[in-house]
Parts: C-alpha cells; structure tokens; sequence
C-alpha cells in the first residue's frame, strides 16, 4: 500500500510541470488536484514547484543602457542620442549631397573641372599642345663658333658615353632579371593562382555562424 | 538598410540584453554580448533571413554567452551584484527571514548556474516567454526536445539546495507576519 501511494506521488510529483503549462486534460487535472488535496507531501512539494514557477515568470525583462549601444548605432554612420557636437563642414556637405543622384553628381564634378582647367590652360599655366623647343632659338644671324677638331673630338666623346650606358644597360638588366623580378613575380604568380584555385573549389567556406 | 538595422536593435535589444543578463549575471559582461550580437548582425545583415531574425538573433547570443562561459570559467572574483545572495544563504542557518526580493535574486542566482541547455530554455521561456517555434531554431532542437528540456531545467531548479532554504525562510517569514498580524489584531481587540 505504502510502495502504491509512493509510487502515485512520483508521477504526480512528475506532472507538476505539465499541470502548471496546462497540458493535462480534463482527467487528468482533477485526478491530480484530488492527489495534491490528500497527500501533505505532494501538497508542499506543489506549493514549492508552483511559487518558483510564478516568481519566475515575474522576472523583468531587463534593457541595457543607450550608451552601450551607442558604438553599434556609428557602425550604421549615425547616432541614435543626439550628439552634442556640432557637425564638420564635410559632413554637412555629405548630407547635402545625399539625396542628389550619383550621375548628377559626377556630370557635376565633371563641368567643374573642366570650368577650372580651361582658364588654367589659357593663362599658360597648363601645359599647352605645343612643346617648348629642346633647343633655345638663337638670335638671327649668330652661329656657334666651334673648329672642326673640337666638333670631332666631341663626338667621339658622345660615342664612348653612350658604348658606356649600353654596356652598363645591359648588365643591369641581367641582374634585374635573375635576382628581383623574374623569380620573385614568378613565384607570387604561383601562389596568386593557387588561392584562386582553392576559393573557387570551396565558395562556402566562410559561414557567419 | 540604415534605418531598418536601427529598428532591428530597438526591437530586439531588450531581449538579448535579458537573455545575457540573465545567464552571465554581471551587467558588464552582458553589454559585451550585447555589443558583439548586434555587431555580427551588421556584419552579416545581406545574408540573413530577416523573417526569422529574431531566432538568429538568439541563437548568437546563446553561442556568445557559452563562448563567454568558457573564457571567464575561472575568474569567480568578478564582481557581481549576487554576491550578497550568496551570503544571506549561509546565514539561514541561523534562522534569518527572508523577502520576496531577496528569494528573486536567489532564483536568479540559481538559474545562472544551469549547467547548458537547460538555463538558456529556462530563460527563453519562462522568462522571456519565447515560442517553442523561435526556441527550435535558436536551439536546434523539435518541440518535443524542448519540452522535454524544459521540464528538466525546472525540476533543476527546484533541486537547487540554496533556493529550497530561501524557500523555507521566506515561507518561515510570511508565517512570522501573519502570526504577529494576528497577535497585534487580537491585543488591539482585547
């Protein structure tokens, strides 16, 4: 008898949650409310299960402070508490331009750099489509005054300078080529494409969660 | 996008704040969640499904708060505001009365230490009042997995030995003001 009345206050005991979230039937519920009436141990069991329940539903819900949010609300570019501070000139700007439309915007752009350049062009300032002359003109009727020998001489000299910058031109090459940037691009070409090759073989590997 | 993001934090952040309050217990450990969920929401805001946001929502807060848990295991010197909870429990034994706030404060204390998943369902529902539609997809779990979740979570709690003596003493308490209540209206009549 005694094991019987155990063994009913262990179901009962299991069914406190189910009677408190009301999914017991109508059977049910009063053959529990007829237990718990009797049994003095179910009763204060019940008591105990039924005021944890309540005062757990009482919990408030809690809310942060707007401060704590603020750092979110600049990651959007705004702030959601009025700032104090008065907005730069740039910002301003920004936000007059915000509701003109992108290609206005650049035809814009455009007309006032060319309405800037074009007077720069005709003062001069600009550089024009005629090149300077290498060579400063000489007055009319004045010729360099140079013997035969000393034309000569200097282009010999010209010959051994330029036989030299070739020479030198050559070596620099060879060196440039085998040690810093034939091999070294080659390499970075390599690595480039097989990062390539990997990404496109597995375009999910990034997952946010 | 601007404002629609604006409005997702002011719909939702009451929630997350609560959830991570409620199971990491020190205020400034649930800012920091706070801040990273609604980080990642930024991060991420082209790829969600924003019919379901609010389960993705919760669903990184419950992973930010155990990955907090994990980092912050062994730093019990943190200063929290249950301290005092703490310490009113060793002093039941001396037969010290108890009021209904301090018996909250005890069962927020004993919920944060839930081992997972049972303190999150019992926060997402008995707390935040959930559905068990939102708690499945945050969770990963049927309905009947949470029911089953949920159902333990709460026998837990009611196992908590601190809670059980709060209970006592403030049952102990409220029969101690009834009983001067029935003395001071008796000697008033008499």
């Amino acid at each position: 008898m005694a094991s019987n009345n155990e063994s009913q206050c262990y179901f009962v005991q299991l069914q406190f949650d189910s009677y408190l979230d009301g999914e017991l039937s109508q059977t049910q519920r009063e053959e529990f409310q007829s237990h718990v009436h009797k049994c003095q141990l179910c009763a204060s069991e019940f008591k105990y299960a039924q005021t944890v329940y309540d005062f757990v539903l009482e919990l408030p819900q809690l809310d942060c402070d707007d401060h704590v949010l603020e750092p979110i609300h600049r990651l959007g570019g705004g702030f959601q508490v009025a700032s104090t501070t008065k907005p730069t000139f740039w910002k301003s700007l920004q936000e007059l331009f915000t509701p003109v439309p992108m290609f206005v915007r650049y035809a814009f752009a455009t007309a006032l750099l060319v309405v800037l350049v074009l007077p720069l062009v005709n003062l001069g300032l600009m550089p024009s489509s005629e090149m300077p002359p290498l060579v400063a003109e000489l007055p009319a009727g004045e010729a360099p005054q140079y013997t035969p020998q000393e034309i000569q001489q200097a282009l010999a000299e010209l010959n051994l300078a330029i036989q030299y910058l070739n020479e030198v031109g050559q070596r620099t090459e060879v060196m440039i080529g085998d040690r810093f940037i034939v091999t070294p691009i080659q390499e970075s070409l390599d690595a480039s494409f097989e990062v390539m090759r990997r990404v496109n073989a597995d375009p999910l590997q990034d997952d946010p969660i | 996008m601007l404002d629609q993001y604006r409005q997702a934090i002011d719909q939702h952040r009451q929630r997350i704040y609560s959830f991570a309050h409620y199971s990491l217990r020190v205020a400034e450990d649930a800012e920091d969640v706070t801040q990273e969920v609604f980080i990642k929401l930024w991060q991420h805001w082209q790829k969600i499904d924003h019919g379901k946001l609010g389960a993705w929502l919760m669903r990184v807060a419950h992973n930010a708060v155990i990955d907090h848990v994990r980092q912050h295991r062994s730093t019990r010197e943190q200063v929290d505001q249950f301290a005092d909870v703490e310490q009113i429990t060793q002093d039941l034994e001396l037969g010290s009365t108890i009021d209904q706030d301090m018996f909250k404060r005890g069962l927020q204390l004993a919920i944060k230490d839930l081992d997972e998943p049972f303190r999150s369902i019992i926060i997402m529902r008995d707390v935040q009042g959930l559905s068990y539609e939102c708690m499945q997809e945050t969770l990963n779990m049927s309905e009947s997995q949470v029911k089953v979740y949920l159902h333990r979570a709460r026998r837990k709690l009611r196992e908590d030995a601190q809670l059980r003596k709060m209970f006592d003493a403030l049952t102990g308490s409220r029969k101690q003001k009834t009983t001067s209540t029935n003395k001071d209206e008796g000697s008033s009549h008499g």
